[in-house]
Parts: structure tokens; C-alpha cells; sequence
């Protein structure tokens, strides 16, 4: 290659780099778009090695240099891969034949790393050191990393040290007096057996184990001596809430429950301070807070696996301070499996404190509304009706529909008006909910409630299913003469006009007399199975036969 | 996966090794064409032939402490601890460097090498004996040990290349500086940066794993001013390197080191005047010392971020004062046993307090009259397995130990040797003729013409008793 060309290709390769930063930040690995740029950017390195082993950058401050010709300038702080990698002693990075697709997108994934933003633990130069790359080389400065200006600690070390120079005189003595000195006692060689190393590999499995749990034995134990150390509580409380933290953001529930307990043994254990009280009291409320239930959202939406157990454990911690937070994270989580655990710790948590639970109905996300209705009704509490009536009128129709559910399961007299009212609902498919709440409560007024809306002249007019749907729920009523009296002269009924409506309805009452499944409805429905109407004829031989088998 | 590919790279030429040196110890004790040798060179044919024949040829080199396989480090694999180490010592008795596999090996041209290293080490000469009989192979060839030493000496001398020594001079310092720095960010209530005391140890990670030797010798020099920030490095540079003999990988030993290096930064509690006080301390003044183990975890807890680094500086720092038995500070009420980390951490605490003049006691002692006391401890206050792999690795003559051999010379010992603890490499600072000299350094394990050694150490003596300043030898 000449110099020219080589240059104009390294220029190349350089942009394709920076577009690939930019696409590896904005794409997930799987996207087409992230796989396409990575390969473009794998073969331009591929093709260069064709013709040279290495390819070597140099890094200034706002510059990047190749064989010394600057092919990357940016004068500018933002945006400028110079600096990103010289701000942390970055000098020279060196790509070298051989260099697989893996280890290019390892690199190109740490460069797109927004260290200012993110919570990274590592600058660039120990992320390229951890990866420990075969075929990626770096130099770098480390005096970057050193904090005292103005002083050059080794040279002075050095000539203060070599200042002291040695006695000459007394390494003579040392030499004349040789055997009359004293033997040192001696250290034995000693060789490794085999028992050796197997205790060792054990050691070094062993290691490998969680270290929260040490950590809170140190800190309990410096709390322990805090009556002697002064005013150290305050630190150790911090300390201990930060462990939390941290167990929580690597979905360790284990150790926090461990923690958790060990406070509460500490509140209980008469021989602690009243300081000690307190601050422990403080400590056991940290688990259901934002902080913590945010964190536990994150987790449960990453791909760490928590027991089922283990989690319920967790929940068993909180008390209705968490509810808010647990609600919030209910709405924000992305993985459809794990509302499910968050659902059942609200139940638990709801048990304890329904009024703080229903003032989540609050919420103006639908979705999170209508999961908060189903908690209350998994709950059961009918001290809850109070806060679902107020969602009856809800906008969206999804949560209007769970708030009826709710309240014909709750049941309780009040909530037959507010139902009453849910019949005539713009919607379908809520008036069908209504009509089967109201059939839930069971009561008298109930039954009347729905025996009214079928007189109601414009019951005719409704869709033949739904009407069907308020027969259904009527024929919970099968003993009531009343009823059976209503649905034999329904079916008997006679119109001059609107008869197709008509035969609707007649159906309507056959397929109640079947569902109630009295004999002695039998007669008529045998008189009206014959009746030329389909309908009327099907739903008629349906109910004859349901009844003539008891079922 | 090309790291994985790394890893599995490495296990193959690690079992290569460990497969060879199972032939020969099997060889030493059964007849080369026993069942058990046939049957242990069965198993290092197919593991050795694919790679000769995808590389053209496989070199195994002994360089310093480590096996390089075709110029690449064969990393530490503990499994194989004892049969590398055995491998080791016997090419460095024959001092055989190089095995070169130049075609594909079968079993009689390993059968041949057997004979040659059954012969060679009962011979007078055995480089030469076990040369002379592998020329008969055209499969493996074998080449004399490089001593490394002396070419980086001869690199320094002619100016060449990278000064190793330098690069290692600037890491030590760069790391005492950075220690001074935090300290004082500390003292005026700055954040301290995890970030970059990572990148400091990172960097001694690196020197560790390029030539322990060169690190561990600057940590024999005790006469800084500034004790207190050396001491945190030496012990930082001395538990990373006893971490690499047991095995623990680069990230483990990254979290070692600043462990390490943490250690005491609860010391920063303690005023000044206590802290360097010429007298020895009153009740009160140890009880305040004794804290330092807690200051320390409220030190590092202060740092802000908190990830498994800081809680493994945090068990150190709490732990390295209280002894395996307990019998240490701070007193502890519901406790298990100590951490591996804080075991690795005391025994160099202690060792490089106790060969330092700036600690309780005031007085240093020799570095090989500490690991005798030191020896009494193990296996109560201080760990005694990790000590036998500390001695393993300082070498019962620790580097800085002036010793006086049986030719009437005085040296300084320059470096441990693994293979042999006892043989280290010695700096002659008085010849047999009674004269201060500088040089040479001389192998302790060289033998003469009858299978001699040539030198031998008689006794050890106390550098601080006579004054002798290692900076001058060793900087």
C-alpha cells in the first residue's frame, strides 16, 4: 500500500468506528442495524490486515494520530473520541491481525459506554485491562492518575533514600566479626502436599461466596461496640442501607432478609441501647422504600432469577409504606411474569392496609387501576367498595369492567345503585359485567333491579346476546316462583310488531327456564319448539334437553 | 468466545506441562518402559501432537518462575501446583530452559528423553549429558536455561529496549504518591476515586505477572520518610504476589491489591504524634490504635460507590489486626472465621511491619528472623498454610537478606528462588578478600565441576546493625 492510500484507509476505518459507537449505542445486539455495522466495521479491520499485522493509534489530547499523520480532530470537549480515551491515560491503542469479531464488538461496546453518565465502576483503560484482549493492545500514562502536583514523589524518594548511604565502616565490622555473630534460628523449607492443595481449592471456592453477608457482620459488629466508638450510628446506619442497597441492585433478597432480621433481633434484644433501637427501627423501614422498591423493579425485570419464596420473604419485610412505590413499580415493569409476583405482594401488603391501597385508584394509568381492582378483589375486603365505587365511572372501559367484577364479588346492598346505573353504560360489554355483579350480590333488590331492566322498553332493542346475558344471570334466582312465573309468560308472550325482537326474547326466557331446569316448564317448551322461529326453536330444544337429562 | 478459546488454549498447554512432568516423576520411580510410564505418555501424545502440528512445532521454555509455551505465558493452574513446581526444579537442576517439540512426538521419542533426564541428573555435568543424548532425536531438542536476570541487567547496561527496573521503579512510586494522595484527600474531606487506585494496582497486576521479582525487591527497602504510605504498598505488592502463587486470576488479584493497599487507612484517625510517637505507647494510645481497623471500614464506606472492591477493602481492613484465633483487635461478639483476603493481608502486614523500623516496635528485624517468629504463629494468630506458601514465595532468605556465604563473601539476596528456598541470587557487596565491591550477582544454586554448590549461605546477618543502606543496591 502507499502511505497515502494507507492513510486514507485508516481514516476509514476511524470513521467507521465513530459510526459504529454511535449505532451500537442505539440499536440492541439483535437489531439488524447493530449486526450490519458491526460486520462493516469487522471487515474494514479484516481487509487492512491483508496487507500489515498491526494497526496503531496514537492518542492526543483532541487528536488521533496514525504514523504520525493526524487522521482525527475534534476540537470540541463533546463527542470526541480523542479525549475519551486520552482523559484516562490512554496514549496508544494497537489493533492486531487476528483480531476477531468478538473482541472488536467488546471493544466497540466499552467505547460506546457513557462514562459521565453511567454508573460504570471502571474507566476505559481497567474495562480494556479486565477484558484482557488478545489482539487489542494498549499504552498508557499513569501519572494521570497521580493528585499531588508539583511533586515528583519518586525523585525525591530516591534521593532522600540514597542520601543515607551505607556504613562502609560497619559493613567491615559485620565482615570481621563474622563468626562470633549468631546463627539465625532457621526457617525450614517447607513443601506442599497434596492435602495442601486440596484445602486450598477449598479456601478458594469458598471465597467465591457472597460477601454481603460479612459485610453486615462487621457493620452489626461495630454497631455493637458504638457506645464505645461515639457517635458512629449515624455512619453505620448509612453503611447498612447502602448494603441494602447494593444487595438489592445484584438481587441478593436473601442477605437483606438476613439483615432485616438481624435488626429486628437487635430491636428486641433488651441489652441493646435505646440508640440502638432507633436507628434499627429506622433501618427496617428502608426495604420498602422508593429507593429499594424501585431497585426491585429493576431486578425483577432483568433476567436474575428470585425464588419465589425468597421474594414473598422479602415482602413479608415491608409494611404499607411500600404499597405506593410497589404500585408505581407495577406500572412501569416491561416483563408480563413478573407483574404476577408483584400482584400477589400487593395482595399481601393490601391485607394489611386496604385504605392505603385503594388511594392508588388514584393513578392515571388505566392499566395500573385496573390491576389495583383486581388486587382489592383477591383481597376481599368489602371495606375496599367504598374506594372501587368511586372508580365506576372510570374513562376507560377496561377499568369500568374490573370495578364491577369487584363489587359483585365485594357484594353489599350499596353497591346496587352505582351497578343500576352501570346497566345502561354506553358499553356492551360493562353493562354485561353490571347485570352479572348485581346477579352476584344475589339480594332481592338485585333480582328486582334486573327484573326492571328487562321490562324496560328498551331492553328490547339490545343486542339478543346481551339480553341473553341478564336471562343468564336471572336463572340464579331458579327457585323463586316469581322468576319462573316471569319467564313462563315471557315465553308465552305475544307482539304485533318488532316480532323478530320478540321471538329474541322468548329464546331468552327458554334458555332461562333450561338453566333453572323445572320440570314443570317442560309443557310449554315443548309447545314452543315447534314455532318456525330458529332461535327460538334451538335455544328451546337446548333448555328441553338440559332439563330432561338434569343437568 | 475468543476468550474462551483463550482459556481453553491455556488448559491444554497447562495439561501438556502437567502430563510431562507426570512422565517424569513416574519415570523416577518405575523403569522408562514400565506399564505406568507407557500408559502416562499414552495420555500426553494426544494432547501435545495437534498442537505441534497446527503450530509447526511447540516450544516449552522455563523463564523466571513461569512456562512460556511458543513465547506465550502459560498462566498459574493451581491443580497443577505440586507437578509444575516439580517440573520446574528438575529443568532448572539440568538447567534444561527449553524442550523443543519440532515434529510430531511419538513414544520412543519421549522414551529417550526419560533416559536423558534420568541421566543427566545423576551427572556431574547434566546440561551437557542430557544435551549430548537428545542429539540423537530429531523430535526434541532441549536449550540451556536463559538466565533472565542478568539479560535484563545487560539490557539496562547497554541502554536498550524498555528498562524493565524503571518501568517497575515508576509503578512502585506512582503507587506510594497515589497512596499519599488519598490520604490526604481523605484527611481534608475529598472523594476519594475507587476508579484510580484500581488503575494503580492494575498496573502492579501487570509488573507482578511480567517479573515478581523486580516488585518484591523495592519492597525490601524500608527507609522512606513517608513509612506509613510504603508500608501500604509493600503490603498491597506482597499479598498480590503471595495471591498469583495461589492461584487467583488478574481481577482477584486486582481486589486483593487494593484490598490490601486500604489496609490501614483507618491509621488516618489516629493523630500524627501518636501515630510516630519515639516512645512506646500509653493503655490509651493502643486503644485508640486498635481502632484503627474500624476507621478504616468507615473510611472506605465513605469512598461512595460501593461494589465488591469496596467490600472486600472493607473485610481487610476490619479483619487483618484480629488474628485466625481471634486473639487480635478488634474484639468481635457473633463472628465465623476471617476472610482469605484478610488472612493474605496480615501475613504481609506483619511481615513488612516487623522488617520496617517505623512500627510499635521501632526496631527492625531481619527478614529472615521475622519469618522464624512469624513461623511461630502459624497455625494460631496467622494462617498456617498461607505461610508456608508466603515462605514459598519471600524464600527462606528473603530478598534484602544480608547473608554471609561459605566463601567468606557478604551479599544481599537479589532475588527468591522457587525451585530452590534456600539458593536464592545473591548481590557479593564483600568479596572473599574482604573488599566492599558491588556485584556480581551470583546464583546460589550454580554447582562447580563435582556437583558442588558453589556458594552456600552460613549465616544471616542484620543490615540495620551495620548500617547498610539497601536503597544503594537495590534502586
Amino acid at each position: 500500500m502507499e502511505q497515502t492510500e494507507d492513510i486514507n484507509i485508516v481514516k476509514d476505518i476511524l470513521q467507521t468506528i465513530l459510526k459504529a459507537r454511535k449505532t451500537l449505542k442505539m440499536y440492541p445486539q439483535n437489531n439488524p442495524m447493530y449486526i450490519k455495522t458491526l460486520e462493516e466495521t469487522y471487515n474494514k479491520f479484516k481487509d487492512f490486515f491483508d496487507f500489515k499485522d498491526e494497526l496503531s493509534f496514537k492518542i492526543g489530547q483532541n487528536s488521533i494520530f496514525y504514523d504520525s499523520e493526524e487522521i482525527y480532530h475534534k476540537a470540541e470537549k463533546e463527542d470526541n473520541l480523542a479525549l475519551f480515551f486520552f482523559k484516562d491515560g490512554l496514549r496508544e491503542l494497537t489493533f492486531k491481525k487476528g483480531l476477531p469479531q468478538e473482541e472488536l464488538e467488546e471493544f466497540l461496546k466499552i467505547i460506546t459506554l457513557d462514562f459521565e453518565r453511567e454508573t460504570v465502576d471502571e474507566d476505559v483503560v481497567t474495562l480494556l485491562w479486565e477484558r484482557d484482549f488478545q489482539n487489542i493492545k494498549h499504552i498508557v500514562d499513569d501519572t494521570v492518575l497521580l493528585d499531588i502536583e508539583g511533586e515528583d514523589y519518586e525523585a525525591k524518594a530516591l534521593s532522600d533514600s540514597k542520601q543515607k548511604v551505607s556504613d562502609i565502616e560497619g559493613l567491615m565490622k559485620a565482615y570481621d566479626e563474622e563468626f562470633r555473630e549468631e546463627d539465625t534460628k532457621e526457617v525450614p523449607i517447607i513443601s506442599f502436599t497434596d492435602k495442601d492443595l486440596k484445602i486450598l481449592m477449598k479456601e478458594l471456592e469458598n471465597d467465591s461466596m457472597n460477601k454481603i453477608e460479612k459485610l453486615s457482620d462487621i457493620l452489626f459488629e461495630i454497631l455493637y461496640q458504638s457506645e464505645e466508638l461515639g457517635g458512629i450510628l449515624e455512619d453505620v446506619l448509612r453503611f447498612l442501607k447502602n448494603t441494602i442497597k447494593f444487595s438489592m441492585g445484584q438481587g441478593d433478597l436473601k442477605s437483606v432478609i438476613q439483615l432485616i432480621d438481624r435488626a429486628k433481633g437487635l430491636i428486641e434484644d433488651p441489652s441493646s441501647t435505646e440508640d440502638i433501637k432507633k436507628y434499627m427501627k429506622l433501618l427496617i423501614t428502608y426495604p420498602g422504600s422508593e429507593e429499594i422498591i424501585n431497585l426491585l423493579g429493576e431486578i425483577l425485570d432483568s433476567n436474575v432469577k428470585i425464588e419465589d419464596d425468597v421474594f414473598m420473604d422479602f415482602i413479608k419485610l415491608l409494611d404499607k409504606r411500600a404499597i405506593v412505590p410497589l404500585v408505581n413499580v407495577l406500572g412501569e415493569l416491561k416483563t408480563f411474569r413478573v407483574r404476577e409476583k408483584v400482584i400477589n405482594a400487593l395482595i399481601f401488603l393490601g391485607k394489611q392496609d386496604i385504605k392505603t391501597l385503594t388511594m392508588t385508584l388514584n393513578d392515571t394509568r388505566w392499566y395500573v387501576v385496573r390491576n389495583i381492582i383486581n388486587i382489592i378483589r383477591k383481597i376481599g375486603d368489602r371495606r375496599a367498595n367504598e374506594y372501587l365505587l368511586k372508580s365506576i365511572k372510570h374513562e376507560d372501559i377496561r377499568v369500568r369492567k374490573e370495578v364491577i367484577r369487584g363489587l359483585g364479588e365485594l357484594g353489599g346492598e350499596e353497591a346496587l345503585q352505582p351497578l343500576k346505573e352501570r346497566l345502561d353504560d354506553i358499553d356492551a360489554g360493562v353493562r354485561i359485567e353490571a347485570v352479572r355483579a348485581i346477579g352476584s350480590i344475589g339480594s332481592t333488590l338485585a333480582k328486582s333491579i334486573i327484573l326492571d331492566k328487562i321490562d324496560d322498553k328498551d331492553f328490547k332493542g339490545r343486542d339478543f346476546e346481551e339480553k341473553k346475558e341478564f336471562y343468564r344471570v336471572l336463572s340464579k334466582w331458579k327457585d323463586d316462583p316469581g322468576i319462573f312465573d316471569f319467564l313462563t309468560k315471557m315465553l308465552k308472550k305475544g307482539f304485533f310488531f318488532l316480532r323478530a325482537r320478540n321471538y329474541e326474547d322468548r329464546a331468552c326466557a327458554a334458555y332461562c327456564l333450561g338453566l333453572i331446569g323445572n320440570k314443570d316448564a317442560l309443557p310449554l317448551l315443548y309447545k314452543q319448539a315447534d314455532s318456525g322461529n330458529k332461535l327460538l326453536d334451538d335455544l328451546t330444544q337446548i333448555a328441553i334437553k338440559r332439563i330432561e337429562r338434569g343437568d | 468466545m475468543a476468550i474462551e478459546e483463550d482459556k481453553s488454549l491455556q488448559k491444554s498447554v497447562a495439561e501438556i506441562i502437567n502430563q510431562l512432568s507426570i512422565i517424569l516423576k513416574t519415570a523416577l520411580i518405575h523403569e522408562p518402559t514400565n506399564i505406568a510410564v507407557r500408559t502416562a505418555i499414552e495420555k500426553l501424545l494426544p494432547l501435545l501432537n495437534p498442537m505441534i502440528e497446527s503450530e509447526k512445532g511447540v516450544t516449552l521454555e522455563l523463564i523466571g518462575e513461569f512456562f512460556y509455551i511458543n513465547n506465550t505465558r502459560v498462566r498459574y493452574a493451581l491443580e497443577y501446583l505440586l507437578n509444575f513446581d516439580f517440573l520446574t526444579k528438575e529443568l532448572r537442576r539440568r538447567e534444561a530452559g527449553s524442550i523443543i517439540f519440532n515434529n510430531l512426538i511419538r513414544p520412543a521419542d519421549i522414551q529417550l528423553f526419560i533416559k536423558a533426564f534420568i541421566a543427566s541428573g545423576l551427572s556431574d555435568a547434566p546440561y551437557e549429558k542430557m544435551l549430548s543424548m537428545m542429539n540423537e532425536s530429531q523430535n526434541i531438542k532441549i536449550d540451556k536455561i536463559k538466565k533472565i536476570l542478568e539479560d535484563r541487567l545487560k539490557k539496562i547496561g547497554e541502554g536498550e529496549e524498555v528498562d524493565t527496573r524503571k518501568v517497575i521503579k515508576k509503578t512502585y512510586f506512582n503507587a506510594v504518591s497515589f497512596t499519599k494522595g488519598v490520604m490526604n484527600k481523605i484527611r481534608s474531606g475529598e472523594r476519594v476515586d475507587m476508579k484510580k487506585a484500581k488503575r494503580i494496582v492494575e498496573s502492579m497486576v501487570d509488573q507482578l505477572l511480567e517479573d515478581e521479582h523486580l516488585l518484591l525487591s523495592l519492597t525490601a527497602l524500608k527507609d522512606y520518610d513517608e513509612y506509613t504510605y510504603h508500608h501500604m504498598v509493600n503490603v498491597s505488592v506482597l499479598s498480590m504476589a503471595l495471591g498469583l502463587r495461589l492461584g487467583l486470576n488478574r481481577l482477584a488479584l486486582t481486589e486483593l491489591g487494593l484490598a490490601a493497599l486500604y489496609h490501614d487507612i483507618g491509621k488516618i484517625e489516629i493523630p500524627y504524634e501518636v501515630l510516630n510517637k519515639p516512645s512506646s505507647f500509653t493503655d490509651d494510645e493502643w486503644k485508640m490504635i486498635k481502632k484503627h481497623p474500624i476507621w478504616g471500614v468507615k473510611a472506605i464506606l465513605g469512598f461512595g460507590r460501593f461494589g465488591s472492591a469496596t467490600i472486600r477493602s472493607v473485610i481487610v481492613s476490619f479483619e487483618h489486626h484480629m488474628n485466625c484465633d481471634f486473639s487480635g483487635y478488634p474484639q468481635v461478639k457473633k463472628y465465623t472465621e476471617l476472610d482469605l483476603y484478610s488472612r493474605i493481608v496480615a501475613l504481609a502486614d506483619q511481615y513488612d511491619a516487623m522488617t520496617s523500623s517505623r512500627v510499635y516496635s521501632r526496631t527492625p528485624i531481619p527478614p529472615d528472623k521475622t519469618l522464624s517468629i512469624m513461623m511461630e504463629h502459624a497455625g494460631t494468630k496467622l494462617d498456617a498454610l498461607l505461610y508456608k506458601f508466603f515462605i514459598n514465595m519471600v524464600g527462606i532468605f528473603p530478598i534484602g537478606t544480608l547473608v554471609m556465604l561459605n566463601t567468606k563473601e557478604i551479599g544481599l539476596v537479589y532475588e527468591s528462588n522457587m525451585a530452590f528456598a534456600d539458593r536464592p541470587k545473591v548481590l557479593i557487596i564483600i568479596d572473599d578478600n574482604g573488599k566492599s565491591v558491588r556485584g556480581p550477582i551470583t546464583n546460589l544454586s550454580e554447582k562447580d565441576d563435582n556437583g558442588k554448590y558453589l556458594r552456600t549461605v552460613i549465616k544471616t546477618l542484620d543490615p540495620e546493625k551495620y548500617k547498610i543502606n539497601l536503597a544503594e543496591y537495590f534502586l
